[in-house]
């Protein structure tokens, strides 16, 4: 066998190998290393070069250290999730470098981190202001967690007391111009109801570049032509309308009639409409 | 326009309104909010009966104008 073959079917040889074993390590590999795997990272990229080029030995002996290299992480990982010794052996434990609002020396010092290096971690979490921080810690992964004093965290609906509609995940059913079998199944609706949508809107299906529905089945579309504007879905604000006009006209009646029974009936009706009204705010506008 | 023909354009409106929130709770896969547009759609419905019962009564108030 020439020099050439030798390598070439050595370098194909490690590269499927290798396919191989990092499938079998997982996916957390590339993400979040822990000092295992960086070690193991490293050596199992120089095993595999030297397999490829090394033409002496047997390229079995190459094999085998690949093997227990790939392998050992994971019968770490198999055994850190039996017992919490090894996990804090293993993966390290997370240091808290701010408490209470104040920036803890000792554990900066531990983590080998100057105040630079503080005030860009906190910087690329969009904190600015050390003051603003109640609490932060330094993952395993060497990333850092910021937990913002109450008064600096983003405002949410429920500090507003609003009631909002629950969260519904949008599905995208029209991809390319070509209508996703699968998420319209998952959300009960077929392929005739989508047509049915497109001829409201007054567009062509090879037009679409895609289709997403949110909540209540409201059809949003994005045309491949950008000229033409693709109407809106606003059914649920026409209606939150309509129920408001209507609770508007009773109470006009109420005022408009003379007779006490009547007068009563329709302001009736009307407090009736206006607690629909206010249960289906949050569903239909917000 | 007449008492009664303006409280029947009301009546088709809000016919209309709850039309739709029923076509929401049928559209929606999240049974919560299922469970709210079904009974707000309960609830105009229960309003619709009661204005229809008022146009019954204007009609017969006002009988030349029936059916305006």
């Amino acid at each position: 066998m020439p020099d050439w073959l030798n390598i070439a079917l050595r370098s194909t040889g490690a590269i499927v190998y290798l396919f191989i074993l990092t499938k079998i390590i997982g996916k957390r590999q590339i993400r979040q290393l822990t000092y295992i795997e960086y070690i193991v990272g490293i050596t199992i990229g120089s095993i595999a070069g030297f397999m490829a080029m090394e033409m002496d030995g047997p390229i079995y002996h190459s094999l085998i250290a690949l093997t227990i290299f790939a392998l050992f992480p994971v019968l770490l990982e198999w055994l850190s999730l039996k017992s919490k010794f090894i996990r804090n052996v293993v993966e390290g434990n997370a240091a808290i470098l701010i408490k209470d609002g104040k920036i803890l020396e000792d554990n900066l010092k531990s983590e080998r981190l100057t105040t630079e290096d503080l005030l860009e971690h906190l910087r690329m979490k969009n904190v600015f202001r050390v003051a603003d921080v109640e609490f932060a810690l330094m993952e395993t992964s060497g990333e850092l967690s910021v937990l913002l004093k109450s008064q600096n965290q983003p405002l949410t609906p429920q500090h507003l007391e609003l009631t909002v509609s629950p969260a519904e995940e949008p599905q995208a059913v029209i991809m390319d111009g070509a209508i996703m079998d699968e998420p319209l199944a998952t959300l009960g609706l077929n392929r005739r109801w989508v047509r049915a949508e497109l001829e409201k809107a007054g567009v062509a299906l090879e037009n679409v570049f895609l289709g997403q529905v949110d909540k209540g089945g409201q059809l949003y579309l994005d045309l491949y032509d950008d000229k033409i504007q693709a109407p809106r879905p606003n059914e649920m604000k026409l209606t939150f309308a309509t129920l408001k006009k209507c609770q508007a006209d009773l109470e006009l009646f109420a005022l408009e009639t003379q007779d006490k029974r009547m007068k009563r009936f329709y302001r009736y009706d009307s407090e009736e409409l206006q607690d629909v009204i206010d249960q289906m705010k949050p569903l239909l506008i917000r | 326009m007449t008492v009664a023909s303006q409280v029947k354009q009301t009546l088709a409106s809000l016919k209309g309104a709850q039309a739709n929130l029923e076509t929401f709770a049928l559209n929606t896969q999240n049974q919560q909010a299922k469970q709210l547009y079904t009974q707000a759609a309960e609830q105009t419905k229960s309003i619709l009966s009661n204005l229809e019962q008022r146009v019954t009564e204007l009609e017969n108030e006002e009988p030349q104008y029936k059916g305006f």
